[in-house]
């Protein structure tokens, strides 16, 4: 391999444009080849399985694809887009997915939080909590659906016989279609919780205890110095939690399939459910790829809010 | 920051993730890893076979598998069980087009219609089935001209699974619903349905019948089909693309069951499908409505149960929802090898012939040399409802259409959704109007 | 970060050792009660798991009226399954394909987040603005076209089919540069100036120093791999070497009211997480506090 040396302040003049693209390589500024040969292995297997599936899924949201037929299809234009933007159902699953959003993503922060703050007191049986929290969120989804399917079975689950031996009517957890999408949501909270405690519990031990002494100096409560210093210092935390946690919640799939297939009623159809559906048991691969794509975009926009919103936050950024 | 190599990958970390990995490895059969690694395809003397058949209907096709390979030490039959519903069919539509299809597959008749429109099955020709003795005459006469598109075949019909009435014997008879001989006795109307009902929840103390609601939208659909069909009503039309309910019947029905399970408190409006089987196994009821694949389980439990046709409800000529399984071909690259051909209708020929197992499982045979057999008549609860066959509805054919699709899920939803009392039956109906003609209005893609 | 200012008065010395011993005992009493409270809910986080293994223990015909009491416990659920089911196989196909995945994951994102990160080319951005996009890409659109790509070269229903599309994994090019930003360009510009290529460089210098990200990244990619369900339920439909939550999904409904059986198949499928959960604890969570809060 050649080896360049070069003293990395002094900047050569890029050489006139009749060069051509293989002769890029010469430049000295260019680390070219090295460059795409480190790349390579990863950039290959991506673009092979995720970049070129991707955009072979929007070329296929302008056709009229069959899951079954071989070929693209008949051409379509933007009627599937135009479908998708009209269609009672397709709004109905981006609903639902906001309302799982809303339903999980304050108890996924705020809990998460209190856990931890509480945690940090705790320095002996730190361990214990971290294995009650932490070790759903290692669970696949089959077992996590399986375990509170379970739970949620009329008249026999653990939850059922808990509510009626309280005295209270029992829910029909996932068969009441008011319910079940806060069923789908305590499932998904009691599953995924550990991940936001985990990071909240490094979170604080970043902060220096000096300035919890110094605030105890001056005569400040417990609860004083968590408003005053803990939650400001968790800001940037706070901030990566809330967006990780609204495009996880916005990309829901497993729970809905497994425990309710959408149901009851397609009250808990959340968009990736729906465009499984089209997809996978309509047939429709055409149409699901523009229903995808609009939801890309959605998330995409989501994820751009937040990098701006950052962005002015920690100019250095 | 970097952090000093406390936090790194120790020695001890290797060694226990190399235990770990030798000992996971060690568990399982080579054969599997080597499945794994490389994708050998099918060897000459191999038959491909996807069911999906789990519980006792698995337990039971096992068995016709293995009477298979008795019979065909030659034969290395693979079979696979998936999981029912919409991935079966999803993994088989992908196989198919991707031209890695087992050689035989069971699907349901209302969906094999839609997999032959897209071009995965491969047509069965008279003259090929002849030389396996299976001709059109020597099969159920409804099953097979179901299966039939344009007088063109694609299926053979091995069973057909009507909804019917479980009923509790001992809970009946002391309701006093029982005949001389011991069998329920014929209910027919509307109020001799009401008034049994009524008489089991006296006795039972809880609910004369149930079914499966939450959850299942198959169930419900199958008991509105069932009555709905009975008042002659129809749903579709011109395979999918007209939507011709009839209002008036359609409230009828949703009003009727409503009263069961709302008004009267015959039936529980809230129950998921293992719930309504519970229930009635361990006697919380007298009745219980749903396809006759169950009986294993209440045979399991011991419920001293029979079965019998559903009640003619609303009187008209007898009609009753079913599905039949059939046994199909998908298409592949080397269809035109005679001899695959033939080891494949082997092997369906075969499945016929042990039809005696799977009738044991509660489905009425297709097959008739079987079907009137002294054999099969001695085989009860299992031929009290024979006559099912005769009279079985099939889910209307539509490209959206079919067992487990999203036809059944529209409109069992929009049915249980009104036996649990929280959706009207006009707002039902509407909201299966609006519903369906969202799908019909679609162009079909296949 | 914020800035905070705090004003400090003068305290006599009496003043002080008294404030400060009712100051510690009042936390000490706060800290207690916090530690109790967290207590009761991570017990209560504990019930589902614990429900589950309970319900196992018991024969089927107990779980049709369930305490948690178990009057007759048997391991009959848990042997059944393993002599009669395919989930040994399941683990060796879920071992198999997460550890592959894991090992490749590293490799690939590393390397590319060394020429991200080191490097200077024409199309650096772009090349950073395509990884980025991948992370926001949903699954499902990709399905279809991988289905047909890899039906293709006839790596469909094999161990590859589930291993190849999950390695490029976006996220783990980020970590990865992440932290060999943090580490200094002197390092291997003194290591390139002796004469090392840049792959030596990587190989020799910068890696060795990136033990925390290579550990976080190959746990998360193993786990990750392990728990996908979709892709590897359509791609996969020999049971023999399906993987554990695409094998429970396939028998999901077919235990019926068998509720002890299907419980003991999500204690099985949960088993090996577990396990690499209790082995490499610190390294995990050491894994994700290190990365997350960089990110």
């Amino acid at each position: 391999m050649a080896t360049t040396i070069e003293p990395p302040t002094i900047r050569t003049p890029p050489p006139a444009r009749r060069t051509t693209g293989t002769r890029r390589e010469a430049r000295p500024l260019g680390h070219g080849r090295p460059a795409l040969l480190m790349l390579a292995p990863f950039l290959v297997l991506y673009v092979l399985f995720i970049v070129g599936p991707a955009v072979y899924g929007v070329v296929m949201s302008f056709f009229d694809t069959s899951m079954v037929s071989t070929g693209l299809g008949t051409f379509a234009g933007f009627d599937n887009y135009g479908e998708a933007l009209t269609s009672g159902d397709f709004w109905a699953a981006m609903w639902h997915t906001l309302w799982f959003t809303i339903l999980t993503t304050p108890p996924l922060i705020v809990l998460a939080l209190v856990f931890a703050l509480l945690a940090e007191r705790a320095r002996r049986a730190r361990w214990f909590f971290r294995l009650a929290f932490f070790l759903p969120y290692i669970l696949p989804s089959a077992v996590v659906a399986l375990i509170w399917i379970w739970m949620y079975t009329p008249a026999l689950g653990l939850l059922t016989r808990t509510m009626t031996a309280l005295g209270f009517a029992e829910p029909n957890w996932l068969g009441d279609p008011d319910w079940a999408m806060v069923s789908l949501a305590v499932t998904t909270v009691w599953w995924t919780l550990g991940f936001n405690f985990v990071l909240y519990l490094a979170g604080l031990q970043d902060i220096p205890r000096d300035l919890y002494e110094a605030s105890a100096i001056d005569g400040a409560g417990p609860w004083q110095q968590i408003r005053m210093i803990t939650l400001p210092l968790l800001s940037r935390t706070t901030s990566l939690v809330v967006v990780l946690q609204i495009i996880a919640s916005m990309k829901v799939f497993d729970q809905m399939y497994i425990m309710t297939q959408g149901g009851p009623n397609f009250a808990t159809r959340s968009l990736l459910e729906y465009v499984f559906d089209v997809g996978f048991t309509d047939f429709r691969s055409g149409y699901a790829a523009a229903a995808s794509t609009l939801f890309f975009v959605a998330v995409l926009a989501v994820s751009t809010g937040w990098v701006v919103m950052t962005r002015r936050q920690e100019p250095e950024l | 920051m970097t952090g000093p190599p406390r936090n790194a990958f120790t020695r001890r970390d290797m060694l226990r993730a190399t235990l770990l990995g030798a000992g996971t490895l060690a568990l399982p059969s080579c054969s599997a890893v080597g499945a794994g690694l490389l994708d050998t395809g099918p060897s000459a003397g191999s038959l491909a076979y996807w069911n999906l058949f789990g519980g006792g209907d698995g337990v039971r096709m096992t068995q016709m598998e293995d009477g298979y390979r008795r019979a065909n030490p030659g034969v290395d039959l693979q079979a696979v069980t998936l999981a029912w519903g919409n991935p079966y069919y999803t993994k088989l539509a992908l196989a198919t087009v991707g031209d890695k299809p087992p050689d035989v597959a069971v699907s349901h008749l209302t969906r094999m219609k839609t997999l032959a429109a897209g071009n995965l099955l491969q047509e069965l020709r008279p003259e090929d089935l002849e030389r396996h003795g299976m001709t059109a005459d020597r099969f159920n006469r409804r099953a097979w001209d179901a299966g039939l598109i344009d007088g063109r075949i694609y299926a053979i019909p091995i069973d057909t699974h009507p909804f019917v009435l479980f009923y509790n014997t001992k809970i009946c008879d002391e309701a006093g619903l029982l005949d001389a001989k011991g069998k329920l006795r014929p209910i027919r109307g509307q109020d001799a349905f009401v008034d049994a009902l009524t008489r089991l929840k006296k006795v039972t103390g809880q609910y004369g019948a149930t079914h499966g609601i939450n959850s299942d939208t198959a169930t419900p659909w199958r008991l509105f089909q069932t009555l709905y069909a009975q008042l002659g009503g129809e749903v579709l039309a011109d395979d999918g693309t007209r939507i011709v309910i009839d209002d008036a019947k359609a409230r009828q029905v949703l009003d009727f069951l409503r009263q069961l399970t709302v008004e009267k408190g015959l039936m529980p409006g809230s129950i998921d499908y293992q719930g309504a089987i519970a229930l009635f196994a361990s006697g919380a009821a007298g009745f219980h409505l749903n396809g006759e694949w169950e009986i294993s389980t209440f045979q399991t439990a011991q419920t001293p149960f029979s079965m019998t046709l559903v009640p003619n409800v609303f009187g008209g000529d007898y009609a009753v929802q079913a599905d039949s399984h059939t046994l199909v071909l998908p298409v592949r690259p080397d269809q035109d090898d005679r001899a695959r051909l033939d080891l494949s209708l082997g092997f369906v020929r075969s499945m016929l012939d042990q039809s005696l197992t799977w009738a044991e499982g509660g489905h009425v045979p297709a097959w008739q040399p079987f079907a009137t057999s002294g054999r099969y008549e001695k085989l009860t609860p299992q031929s009290d409802y024979a006559a099912a066959a005769d009279a079985a509805v099939y889910d209307p054919p539509a490209w959206y259409s079919g067992s487990g699709s999203n036809f059944e899920i529209v409109m069992g939803s929009a049915v249980g959704a009104v036996e649990s009392g929280g959706m009207s039956a006009e707002a039902a109906i509407a909201q299966i109007r609006s519903k369906l003609s969202e799908l019909a209005n679609t162009a079909p893609p296949v | 970060m914020a800035t905070l200012t705090y004003e400090t008065r003068a305290l006599s010395t009496a003043e002080a050792r008294r404030y400060a011993a009712s100051a510690d005992r009042r936390t000490r009493l706060f800290n207690r009660c916090c530690t109790g409270v967290l207590i009761a809910f991570a017990i209560l986080w504990l019930v589902p798991l614990a429900w589950a293994l309970d319900t196992a223990l018991k024969p089927n015909a107990e779980t049709t009226n369930p305490t948690w009491l178990i009057h007759n416990p048997t391991l009959e659920s848990f042997r059944a399954l393993l002599a009669e089911g395919d989930v040994l196989n399941w683990y060796a196909a879920s071992f198999i394909t997460s550890a592959v995945v894991a090992a490749g994951t590293v490799v690939t994102a590393s390397m590319a987040a060394y020429a991200l990160s080191r490097l200077r080319f024409r199309f650096r951005w772009l090349a950073f603005w395509a990884i980025l996009i991948g992370i926001m890409i949903p699954s499902q659109v990709l399905i279809v076209p991988r289905f047909r790509e890899l039906g293709s070269v006839n790596l469909l229903n094999t161990y590859w089919a589930v291993i190849l599309p999950q390695i490029p994994i976006a996220i783990a090019v980020f970590v990865f540069k992440q932290f060999f930003d943090g580490i200094p360009k002197d390092l291997d510009e003194a290591a390139r100036i002796d004469g090392a290529g840049f792959f030596r460089a990587y190989a020799q210098v910068v890696m060795p120093l990136a033990r925390p990200a290579v550990s976080a990244v190959a746990i998360f990619s193993f786990v990750w791999t392990w728990n996908d369900l979709l892709w590897p339920l359509l791609a996969l439909s020999n049971p023999k070497i399906m993987t554990i939550p695409v094998g429970l999904a396939t028998v999901q409904g077919t235990y019926g009211i068998r509720y002890a059986d299907t419980m003991a198949s999500a204690i099985l499928g949960a088993l090996p997480l577990v396990l690499v959960f209790l082995l490499f604890q610190r390294r995990i969570v050491e894994g994700i506090a290190g990365t997350g809060l960089k990110g």
